[in-house]
């Protein structure tokens, strides 16, 4: 299997470029993605997302990368948004259908304190995973306005004002992360070097 | 709830300067250089506002953004001279992961606000506020302190809540350069009427000045310039002193 982690570029809204700094910074080798026939020479899949779950979902369709998406079985890490739209439902400027891969829905954040949520903060692993080795104790920059609910396969959680959320999943080769590891200084370096390792 | 502390770069292209009162600018370094120096020391997070562009009416200036961008791995966010929403698009495929807009939104376009944050999302649209202040209230100003808008800084702050900014970095003119403290009342005003996050701005003279404004005004976040800029003290021993405080940051 290539040992290239594909960075999906979909829309104008990505991030892409902070996420590839800090995946080489973790000793790989990053491929952007622009089009669907770039997934065969990657190893592993990272999806970002800056935008809305309304807006990202219209670009990945446009872009041609929801099929690829929803039929690899190479590992995949989804990043905040990236993340939200593994899931069936997103509820951000109407409903959305999302890439459906895990069983689960995206509502706005609803607590007693600023929303977006956004700052360094602590995870706690629920479930181990292979990305959050050696990282269980970290502090993870989040910002965000939404959030993962009914959801199972949850390896960690956070907690904003006393409400607790999902800040890591997984399921089988499917990774989630609520945070920016490529905004968390080494405990987010040290998550991308799991993710090359697993 | 832990509370960011922000390094705050003015820049004027391709220097980080300091003015007073937004005027009279000192240079001070260089942009990346002086990120890196901030990033060392445990920031949360990275502001860089070329506070010349809107006033002089040119281009943003990419390559200095990009420069300052390339070894940070917290956020990082950028303002001065925005207008379109591929300003935004660009300033994001250079590094940026927030985009602060001041002028364009208040002299001219609000619907930039919205526009942005429906395409990138509200966490990605930060409002710059440069409040003066008038007997009891306080106005909008922009291009550098120099520009009135007519609008009132508590009504606007909650207009581009509604509009869908994510963020509001708030400073105020009488105070910024002089480190003298913060305008707290202003700062507990702005904090009280919206639900966004607030950083907060200008003044930061000693450790106390940030002790003072946080358990005042209760802000997101402490933006620090001049405080940094002179070595007086070191993101780190903001965090200390805060913690031995009693006051949450993070590590």
């Amino acid at each position: 299997m290539s040992g290239l982690i594909g960075i999906v570029n979909y829309g104008i809204a990505g991030n892409i470029h902070s996420i590839k700094k800090a995946i080489e910074q973790a000793g790989g080798e990053v491929q952007i993605i622009n089009n669907p026939t770039d997934f065969k020479t990657v190893g592993k899949i990272v999806v970002p997302g800056v935008g809305s779950f309304k807006g990202a979902m219209r670009e990945l369709e446009t872009d041609g990368f929801i099929d690829d998406l929803q039929k690899t079985d190479k590992p995949i890490l989804g990043i905040c948004l990236g993340m939200q739209i593994l899931t069936t439902l997103g509820f951000e400027y109407g409903k959305t259908r999302g890439l459906g891969l895990v069983n689960g829905e995206v509502k706005p954040i609803i607590c007693d304190a600023p929303v977006p949520h956004v700052g360094f903060n602590k995870i706690t692993v629920v479930n181990e995973s292979g990305i959050l080795s050696g990282v269980e104790d970290e502090e993870f920059y989040f910002m965000h306005s939404y959030e993962v609910v009914n959801y199972t396969d949850v390896s960690a959680l956070s907690e904003y004002a006393g409400h607790e959320f999902v800040a890591a999943i997984q399921k089988n080769n499917l990774y989630g992360v609520q945070f920016h590891p490529e905004k968390s200084r080494d405990a987010g370096i040290k998550l991308f070097r799991n993710f090359i390792a697993v | 709830m832990t509370v960011r502390i922000i390094a705050k770069l003015d820049v004027k292209p391709p220097h980080v300067v300091k003015p007073i009162h937004f005027e009279g600018l000192r240079k001070i370094g260089r942009p990346d250089d002086l990120a890196d120096q901030y990033y060392k020391q445990g920031a949360d997070e990275l502001f860089y506002i070329d506070i010349v562009a809107s006033l002089y009416r040119r281009e943003i200036l990419f390559d200095e953004i990009e420069r300052t961008a390339n070894q940070l791995f917290i956020p990082f966010a950028v303002g001065g001279g925005v207008k379109t929403i591929d300003d935004f698009s660009k300033l994001f495929h250079n590094g940026a992961d927030k985009v602060v807009i001041n002028t364009h939104a208040v002299q001219r376009d609000p619907s930039l606000i919205n526009k942005a944050a429906e395409i990138f999302g509200s966490q990605a649209v930060v409002v710059n506020i440069e409040a003066k202040q008038w007997g009891d209230n306080w106005e909008c100003f922009t291009d550098c302190g120099r520009i009135q808008s007519g609008k009132d800084v508590l009504t606007w702050v909650q207009d581009v809540e509604q509009r869908g900014a994510g963020e509001i970095l708030l400073q105020a003119v009488d105070k910024d350069g002089r480190q003298r403290g913060f305008d707290m009342e202003l700062a507990k005003k702005v904090v009280n009427v919206v639900n966004v996050p607030v950083v907060v701005s200008s003044g930061a003279g000693s450790l106390e000045d940030i002790k003072n404004l946080v358990e005042y005004s209760g802000p997101s976040g402490v933006a620090i310039a001049s405080l940094l800029h002179y070595g007086k003290v070191t993101v780190r021993s903001i965090k200390e002193y805060l913690r031995l405080n009693g006051i949450e940051v993070s590590k």
